[in-house]
């Protein structure tokens, strides 16, 4: 289940720069698998030629440094769940992605602001207050009514 | 400072075009939409001049500031200009930030989602970045372009026709609802 962390965080497991942490820590490896090449193609519109090689449409042939800082914290929450990441790094657009990898399996992560998950029902724990919440109502009431966000 | 700003940042591949209006600008939107790729290049200008490939055209000078120990000393020596900050400097939620932004005569372009509670900034200086194909006004077909607009637009509105408005009673419901039509013919026809 994807369970989100709102407000400030203070963990030893927390990464509050996913970007720079993926700049450091990613494995060429990770580029062979299916979900990785779906989410670079969905939120980048960018396709993994081969290991390290990748075809964005705007900036031409970019190394793996070079992705969004959203699509690397959902590479990094997809292949290291012992960290938390701030997922504030992630767009609206990411949102499917963090339902999909959730639903594969736990996943704890840091937000700081509304994402929009859709109007599609869902599961998500919020850490804070440990209700479980199944539309974007009830997760945006929770968040607002229990002031998560200051 | 005060005023207007037009800032256009370009390469052979890029093109960026914004307008600050006030001294807190906030980018956000969509994940891969170019935020971090414009503070890049505006980096990369600072660090080459026009040796970076990068062209920045504005009437006042553009910088980025990054995480790094003396970050203070380095906002507080600026003076008269645009700062870009991306979303991976940690000092942006601090007590201290907000202090020197609100002394300071530059103009803060900020990459955040986060709310930024401490910082005085206007609903409708948020902005997102998007890619914009506007063949009249930008003819490099190579070229990607990229402008800004507002993600909560308080100007636009949906005109909207109810077949039928109930109001609690005869009094102050009905009275406001019939002067919100008065004056708002195009939003309610009642």
């Amino acid at each position: 289940m994807l369970k989100i962390i709102y407000g400030d965080i203070d963990s030893d497991n927390y990464i509050f720069d996913p970007d720079t942490f993926f700049n450091h820590q990613y494995k060429v490896e990770w580029f062979k698998d299916t979900r990785v090449v779906e989410m670079i193609k969905d939120v980048d519109k960018s396709h993994v030629i081969k290991d390290r090689l990748i075809e964005s449409p705007a900036l031409g042939m970019i190394s793996p440094e070079r992705l969004s800082g959203g699509v690397k914290t959902l590479i990094l929450i997809d292949k290291k769940d012992s960290y938390i990441f701030n997922a504030s790094a992630c767009g609206d657009n990411c949102a499917k992605w963090l339902l999909d990898i959730g639903k594969e399996k736990d996943i704890t992560v840091r937000l700081g602001y509304l994402m929009d998950f859709g109007r599609e029902d869902f599961e998500i724990e919020i850490m804070n207050t440990g209700r479980i919440v199944h539309t974007l109502k009830e997760l945006d009431d929770e968040v607002i009514d229990n002031n998560l966000l200051v | 400072m005060t005023g207007k700003y037009d800032i256009r940042v370009y390469d052979s591949n890029i093109s960026y075009h914004l307008e600050v209006k006030r001294n807190i600008t906030i980018l956000q939107g969509n994940s891969a939409s170019g935020k971090s790729e414009l503070v890049r290049m505006v980096s990369d200008y600072n660090r080459a001049g026009i040796s970076s490939g990068v062209t920045i055209v504005c009437d006042k000078k553009c910088i980025v500031v990054g995480n790094s120990d003396n970050w203070k000393e380095i906002l507080e020596l600026q003076h008269d200009r645009i700062i870009f900050i991306d979303e991976n400097n940690s000092f942006i939620k601090t007590k201290e930030f907000a202090e020197i932004v609100n002394k300071a005569d530059n103009y803060f372009v900020l990459i955040y989602r986060d709310s930024l509670s401490q910082l005085s900034y206007s609903v409708e200086e948020i902005y997102g970045l998007r890619e914009t194909r506007d063949t009249q006004k930008y003819h490099e077909a190579q070229k990607v372009y990229n402008e800004m607009y507002k993600i909560y637009n308080l100007e636009e509105y949906a005109p909207i026709k109810p077949e039928l408005v109930i109001t609690e009673d005869s009094n102050s419901g009905d009275v406001n609802i019939s002067k919100i039509a008065e004056q708002l013919p195009k939003l309610i026809e009642v």
